[in-house]
């Protein structure tokens, strides 16, 4: 291979097709005359998003035109974060929006200044952008004007460090590690406990009695006939919160009065230690924090980088990652059952579903060699073709599935101790659990069909016969019996899947992407050069940027990827479902009995280390 | 913080001592036997599961690994009816502290099991948030490696600790060597932090320092200490 072949290579990844113009888009068209001089850019990103730059100032105004206008219509709020494109210039922030009556998604960027980090709240427009900015802020340092709790989400609230995914924020902190561990012990009891909280305990003198001077004669505050309110602390370390959530209850005898939620305790800082690391070198990192499911996230993030490749994937691949997409929403669910029942005390399940699990496990160790941290997935391919074998396996094990699921039903479903336990507990009705801005089981549940590979097929779902299960009320039975179907339509989806797995190479055939065969690599030379400048050079992905979605069993999981032609992200973020999902705990157990808390947290399937990452 | 308590006497190895504590007799070995018996044979662990590994932990519980044939199925979620913590998860700097206070209020004798590279030694994840190993912040009797360790692992970690069990005795003051005046506060003094913390740090370290007799079953991790402040000088 000539020296000039080698610099052609790059050349051939950029075949994408040219993007369909932006300025056709309804929205945009309809904000350029609205907005006029207010919308400072409009370009289209590589999976035909209209992406516009607004004016920070007039962001609010945009947003809330964007709601509730009804030729638009965008009423749910996928994400907003932040991005550092590096160079001390600007900090960026998207709102990433989706229509769910014309089937549209648009993405708002902001462009804010260092010198000037402020930017109007959301809050009131979308209730799912309260925990969203609370962690551009965290992370960021921008302050939402008009925020009503504006504090830190994921790092300790007296965190002094700076913003972690500043660019100019070290890997590893600014302090020593002896440091660290000194600063994280020593805290004391206001730093550990929000002043809310404490102010709720009544250990804050001034505060409380201040609030209630200022409290209306008859309400709450004043009126001392009410029960003495008591505050309860769970968690972070509770059998009951899947992980390291902690839930600050204040209750009124057995109700729940109010419920503030505190994460951040798993808080692993994936994001930043993506940005140090190269575009594959990721893969390992995303099954890390899904590990209910890691496959889906492998899927997920391949897609991304790959829509920005503009790579399109062999056919095998693609039946084959629906499948072990499809594998992995049931291992996901299976164990949100299995858990969710031993909350409420039924503790059989656990074990029919976990055997369940490890006939999944040994699929996945047959396939990869690792039954949780799996990373199965390369950019343009798999990490390998399936072992001979594999896909009977999958048959016999998909065909005998039902059986548990029908086992486990029947312990449930009718068992007047699960019913009573759930039905009418942890009522969301479809607006509000929109407006929190919940995808996934939750959404459908409260009788939204909102489902990623319906409303924008990936990986040609489009071809396969499947149902979109929804609830009717929006309890936490529904939810359970949404997720049931969930896991029959999972099978339904792979026997089609399993009896058109094409054959041919599973890895596109593209030497700039993909590694050769390491055979090949040895006895050509060609293959040689290819291989030497992907492993030293790393894959170099075309400047531009993405937000890229697909269904997990959580929700809709998107990942926000920038890139500038480099071997490594300039940012990576995951958009996990379960954060978004989480924040509607408060609302589902306001008002409810305690007992209800663990039934409404065991129904919205959350993972910690999705939620923290 | 210094509280005054009446500590059992203590002995310097460095010194030269010789670490005998009461004069071993027939009574007390055949005591040491059944104690130790009944206290390795129905360990109740303490999950302190954060993460993935908190799951290869309950597949452990599951019917195919089955946890009970070592007598550990008792999960117990509070801390102060557990013997055995299991840290399985990566541990930030926020979970610290409350990795600390469920140590200390976990009552003597107590064993610590620290499951998975994260937890060991911060694994995969080396930012600004996880913790380089909780050794730092509590003493681990038995590190399992694995990212996530297989559910074998895990019970193999466990017969390690049973195996450690076996071989103390109630007249060894050792055994026993947390005093009041360590609660809250890390384990391994600021330089001994340092030098674990380094990229690579602990599990090189942990081979260097500890060596062989300190990565048997039976040693202390009190030796690990003193060896790393040795070092340092």
């Amino acid at each position: 291979m000539s020296p000039t072949l080698i610099q052609q290579l790059p050349d051939l990844v950029i075949g994408a097709e040219p993007p369909t113009d932006a300025e056709q888009s309804p929205s945009v068209q309809a904000l350029r005359s609205r907005f006029g001089e207010s919308v400072r850019a409009v370009r289209m990103d590589p999976v035909a998003t209209p992406v516009v730059t607004i004016e920070p100032a007039r962001i609010h105004e945009v947003l809330s035109f964007l709601k509730t206008d009804s030729t638009q219509g965008y009423d749910l709020l996928l994400d907003v974060m932040g991005a550092d494109p590096g160079g001390d210039l600007v900090i960026q922030v998207w709102y990433q929006l989706w229509s769910m009556e014309h089937g549209r998604m648009l993405r708002l960027v902001a462009l804010l200044p260092r010198s000037e980090l402020s930017i109007p709240s959301a809050v009131d427009l979308y209730r799912a952008a309260d925990w969203l900015e609370r962690e551009v802020y965290d992370m960021y340092g921008v302050h939402f004007e008009g925020h009503p709790d504006l504090r830190r989400i994921l790092m300790p609230e007296n965190y002094d460090e700076g913003f972690p995914l500043r660019k100019d924020f070290p890997l590893r902190g600014r302090f020593t590690r002896s440091e660290q561990v000194r600063r994280a012990l020593n805290r004391s009891t206001e730093d550990v406990y929000a002043r809310e909280e404490l102010a709720l305990a009544g250990m804050l003198e001034a505060e409380t009695s201040a609030a209630a001077a200022d409290a209306p004669v008859g309400s709450e505050a004043k009126d001392y006939l009410a029960g003495e309110k008591m505050v309860i602390n769970m968690g972070p370390q509770h059998p009951a919160t899947h992980g390291v959530l902690r839930l600050v209850l204040q209750l009124d005898g057995e109700t729940v009065v109010r419920c503030i939620p505190h994460i951040g305790y798993l808080h692993t800082g994936f994001e930043k230690t993506c940005e140090y690391r190269e575009w594959n070198q990721v893969i390992p990192y995303t099954d890390r924090m899904d590990y209910l499911s890691p496959m889906l996230y492998n899927i997920g993030y391949a897609l991304a980088v790959e829509s920005l490749l503009g790579v399109e994937i062999t056919p095998r691949c693609r039946v084959v990652r629906v499948i072990l997409s499809e594998l992995n929403r049931i291992l996901g669910h299976l164990l949100w059952l299995g858990t969710g029942a031993m909350d409420i005390g039924a503790t059989t399940v656990f074990l029919y579903t976990f055997q369940e699990r490890e006939r999944i496990y040994n699929l996945h160790e047959s396939y990869c060699g690792g039954r949780i941290t799996t990373s199965v997935t390369r950019i343009g391919g798999m990490l390998a073709d399936l072992p001979v074998g594999w896909l009977e396996a999958c048959r016999e094990h998909v065909n005998g599935l039902p059986a548990t699921l029908d086992e486990a039903e029947e312990l449930l479903t009718r068992n007047s101790i699960w019913q009573s336990r759930m039905i009418d507990v942890g009522v969301i009705d479809a607006e509000t659990a929109l407006n929190l801005g919940l995808t996934g089981p939750n959404l459908r549940g409260s009788g939204l069909a909102y489902d990623v590979r319906k409303a924008r097929p990936y990986l040609g779902y489009d071809e396969y016969d499947f149902d979109v299960p929804v609830g009717a009320v929006g309890d936490t039975y529904d939810r359970y019996l949404v997720r049931l179907e969930e896991m029959r339509q999972s099978v339904r989806i792979i026997q089609q899947a399993l009896d058109r797995v094409p054959d041919g190479p599973i890895n596109v055939q593209d030497p700039a992407v993909v590694l050769p065969d390491k055979s090949e690599a040895m006895s050509s030379i060609d293959a040689m050069i290819s291989h030497f400048k992907l492993v030293m050079e790393g894959l170099q992905v075309p400047a531009g940027d993405v937000w890229y979605s697909i269904e997990s069993t959580k929700g809709e999981l998107g990942f926000g990827l920038i890139a500038d032609g480099g071997p490594k992200p300039v940012r990576c973020r995951f958009r996990g479902p379960s954060f978004v999902n989480l924040a509607a705990l408060p609302h589902m157990v306001e008002g409810g009995l305690v007992s209800d808390v663990i039934a409404c947290n065991a129904s919205i399937d959350i993972v910690l280390g999705e939620i923290d990452r | 913080m210094a509280v005054e308590r009446k500590r059992l006497p203590t002995v310097d190895p460095a010194a030269g001592d010789v670490v005998t504590g009461a004069p071993v007799s027939w009574l007390t070995t055949k005591v040491d036997a059944v104690v130790n018996w009944s206290r390795r044979n129905s360990l109740w662990p303490m999950p302190l599961g954060t993460a993935c590994c908190a799951i290869e932990m309950m597949a452990s519980a599951g019917s195919k690994f089955d946890i009970a044939r070592f007598g550990a199925e008792r999960f117990s979620f509070s801390p102060r009816q557990a013997d055995l913590m299991i840290v399985a998860g990566r541990v930030t700097y926020k979970m610290a502290p409350i990795l600390r206070r469920i140590w200390d209020q976990m009552p003597q004798p107590k064993w610590c099991i620290s499951m998975g590279a994260c937890a060991s030694s911060g694994g995969m994840i080396d930012n600004y948030t996880i913790v380089q190993g909780i050794d730092q912040i509590i003493p681990v009797d038995v590190y399992v490696p694995g990212c996530p360790p297989r559910p074998e692992s895990l019970l193999y970690g466990l017969m390690m600790i049973q195996e450690k069990i076996k071989g103390e005795s109630l007249t060894n003051p050792f055994h026993r060597e947390e005093g009041a005046d360590s609660v809250g506060r890390p384990n391994l003094p600021p330089e001994a932090i340092e030098l674990v913390a380094q990229p690579f740090g602990n599990s090189t370290r942990q081979n260097r320092i500890s060596g062989v007799e300190g990565s048997s079953a039976i040693s202390r991790p009190r030796d690990r200490r003193e060896r790393l402040l040795e070092h340092q000088d």
